[in-house]
């Protein structure tokens, strides 16, 4: 075109040149700009009176909803703002750890689950609690989750309710053959053995459990290990102890006769509801969950065998001691909120006996503060609280320690490999396992030569 | 920068400005970061330089090794399935017959339906209980059904075929694309001299889409060594360890266990695993079939 031919001469002069890089250079503002715009809100959109609370969904979903709007109602202004995560909890750590990574002021209130407090304490993420939560304070809460939630002799978290492992049974097959609740592993496996012969149905397993390779399989395995008075790595000295014999003998025990014998391969790839789902389907014999089973088990609606459930501590081997793994859950403030009173005003809401009673209630999770297990609301609807509450006092917390998730995915691949192969060799993952926590465990000597 | 080429540049410059952005600055502060030891939960320990340590500790990593086995036999297998599927189907979409449009369409579904959402629909079709492979294997005989997820040799399988159900019509859109640039006069002058439709499969169709068969293989290969959302969701590593890809190891390094610096040791070996692979596969196309293309 000539127009342009006019406009473009072949020679063109410096300063046209110059105009060029000018424009270049402010297409490119524009362009940053805009980005910055689009990815970064203005941060006073978070310095009104809002919070930004963390959590998963509750079940039943609209729990939290009342409890928020309750809390809005009684603090006129405020506003909670929910961003909901995943239910896993591994999955809900790395996206609470992202956020507290980042210091951002985004989140004011998060859920901490039992096994983090040291980690995010260690990590400078949480803000310790102890103006606000003092010890006397303290003493109305089970002294397990406590004690979870104390780090280096400050407080961390508030727990909102405690799990620990049980064991469910099927009341109607286990009397229908005369016998009580198994008080040893080895007993669980042979009535299990002799139900399963009689009542021949292909449907019917022995065992279902969490066995699948993450979080709760060191859960269910550290019940079998402490059980057998084995351990899993030793706090004082800082060293890995789960390839003692006496460790090791449970996780043989798990291999040959839960997976190999009683239950079927299946649970190698079950977290919490797949497994629930077997028991509540009638297919499974002995279950072990958390306390929220019974309501789940017990519900006509959701539950075949409604009505037909036992509960009882899980089972120890000859001369062990019980032991019920400890869970749940605890609020905690993020160190990089900017509304620390704020978000202390609606933990304390959140953790308050009323709101623990109307959770227990609800939900069937036990409740962490220790008068609740006298209630008389809460012992009609769940009166295996009152039997259990030994249980919940004697849940064993899982070493607390910030290293603890390097340390849980060694053991979980440990665990996995021993029992997910028929002829695994036990004794040689068992040092190799050893060896790898132990060089985690190092990691935590630095600091006392430092 | 001669005046010639000023203004190519302005036109790149936003792109530059991108890539920049969004590629070049992760990719150097990995390496950069793979040459400390930041531990993010023992603030304590700082942020120490500690060399090639991380790299050391990575090639003695048992557990590094055998998920860099498991994910190259993921690569190794799924890659060229995928290619040999995507080239049936582009074959099968390059035909004319009724419905056509609507076939091509219904062929992305599965490559458009988000990778997190498949992964939880074949969770579910790979189930020991109620899953539709064991009905269609074994029907009502639920004694003998199976727990694919559950045994660690037909774990890695499941995933495989996830991804092949998958990204196979992704290959099979760029075949498809090699396909329609292929003039139809050469058939029929091949017709002419008497070719069979094998002989103008193999002797016309084949060597002429041999750079989009190349590209297809590219971009499946460097896709399945970052394999990551499929594992994931359905195992999550498990059972036994034996579907934890490199991807999975290193974000639970960085983003579980905050071992920032190890994390990036292994983000930096996928990339560089990735980046020959590239060389090579863009040396084949890029020079040797390129110029038959060019030839013929």
């Amino acid at each position: 075109m000539p127009v342009s031919v006019v406009k473009h001469p072949p020679r063109r002069r410096k300063d046209q040149r110059v105009k060029q890089y000018q424009k270049t250079a402010s297409l490119s503002l524009r362009l940053l700009a805009a980005w910055l715009f689009i990815f970064f809100p203005p941060l006073s959109l978070a310095a009104e009176n809002q919070l930004h609370f963390v959590t998963w969904r509750p079940d039943p979903p609209w729990i939290w909803d009342r409890a928020v709007a309750d809390f809005e109602a009684r603090n006129p202004g405020v506003k909670i703002v929910r961003e909901v995560g995943p239910q896993s909890s591994s999955a809900f750590h790395d996206l609470v750890t992202q956020k507290l990574k980042n210091r951002d002021p985004r989140m004011d209130v998060f859920f901490m689950d039992v096994i983090w407090p040291a980690e995010f304490a260690s990590a400078g993420w949480a803000l310790p609690l102890d103006r606000f939560f003092p010890p006397a304070e303290r003493e109305q809460f089970l002294i397990a989750p406590i004690s979870a939630n104390t780090y280096e002799k400050e407080i961390y978290g508030v727990p909102v309710f405690v799990d620990a492992g049980m064991l469910y049974y099927r009341k109607d097959l286990l009397s229908k053959y005369g016998f009580a609740p198994p008080g040893t592993w080895p007993e669980l496996v042979r009535q299990a053995k002799i139900i399963l012969a009689k009542e021949n149905d292909p449907h019917l397993v022995g065992y279902s459990g969490q066995f699948k390779q993450y979080e709760g399989l060191v859960c269910n395995m550290m019940e079998f290990v402490l059980s057998n008075g084995g351990s899993l790595w030793n706090e004082q000295e800082l060293k890995a102890s789960l390839h003692s014999s006496k460790a090791k003998d449970a996780v043989r025990f798990v291999r040959d006769h839960i997976i190999g014998d009683i239950s079927q391969r299946g649970v190698l790839a079950y977290q919490e509801p797949d497994s629930l789902a077997l028991f509540t389907q009638g297919r499974a014999l002995f279950h072990r969950n958390w306390p929220y089973a019974w309501e789940a088990a017990g519900d006509a609606r959701r539950s075949k065998v409604a009505g037909r459930v036992g509960i009882a501590a899980l089972p120890v081997f000859p001369g062990g001691s019980k032991v019920a793994t400890l869970g749940g859950w605890q609020l905690g403030i993020s160190r990089f909120s900017r509304k620390p009173e704020l978000a202390w005003k609606f933990i304390s809401f959140m953790t308050d006996r009323e709101m623990q009673k109307r959770i227990a209630l609800v939900t069937g999770r036990a409740p962490a503060r220790k008068a609740l297990y006298q209630d008389t609301e809460i012992l009609k609807k769940n009166p295996q609280f009152k039997s259990q509450f030994d249980t919940f006092v004697q849940a064993v917390p899982r070493p607390r320690t910030p290293v603890y998730v390097p340390l849980s995915n060694i053991m979980q691949r440990y665990f996995s490999s021993a029992i997910a192969i028929p002829d695994s060799n036990i004794d040689q993952l068992a040092r190799r396992a050893a060896r790898d926590m132990d060089r985690v465990l190092d990691l935590l000597r630095g600091r006392e030569a430092s | 920068m001669s005046r010639r080429d000023f203004p190519a540049f302005r036109y790149l410059f936003p792109s530059f400005l991108f890539v920049c952005l969004f590629s070049l600055y992760p990719i150097s502060e990995s390496f950069r970061l793979s040459f400390y030891r930041l531990i993010l939960m023992l603030p304590w320990l700082g942020q120490r330089f500690v060399g090639w340590e991380n790299y050391h500790d990575l090639l003695t990593d048992s557990v590094a090794l055998s998920s860099l086995v498991t994910t190259l036999t993921f690569v190794a297998v799924t890659a060229p399935v995928e290619v040999i599927l995507g080239l049936c189907m582009a074959l099968v979409l390059n035909a004319s017959f009724r419905g056509r449009g609507w076939l091509r369409a219904i062929v992305l579904i599965p490559w458009a339906i988000p990778t997190v959402v498949s992964s939880q629909m074949w969770r579910f079709i790979f189930n020991d209980r109620y899953g539709l492979v064991n009905f269609f294997l074994f029907g009502d005989r639920t004694d003998l059904y199976i727990a694919p997820l559950a045994d660690p040799s037909l774990a890695p399988v499941t995933i495989m075929i996830a991804d092949i159900w998958k990204t196979s019509s992704f290959a099979a859109l760029i075949i498809l694309a090699g396909l329609q640039t292929i003039p139809g006069e050469l058939y029929e002058a091949a017709s002419v001299d008497g070719a069979g439709s094998w002989q103008r499969f193999r002797h016309i169709t084949l060597p002429l889409i041999k750079p989009a068969l190349l590209l297809a293989l590219l971009f499946r290969t460097i896709d399945a060594l970052r394999v990551f959302d499929l594992v994931f969701v359905m195992t999550q590593g498990g059972p036994a360890d034996a579907t934890n890809v490199l991807q999975f190891y290193g974000y639970k390094k960085s983003f579980g266990e905050g071992m920032i610096g190890y994390g990036s040791a292994i983000a930096v070996m996928v990339f560089v695993i990735s980046l020959l692979l590239s060389l090579l596969y863009i040396r084949l196309i890029g020079t040797r079939v390129l110029q038959k293309v060019d030839q013929g």
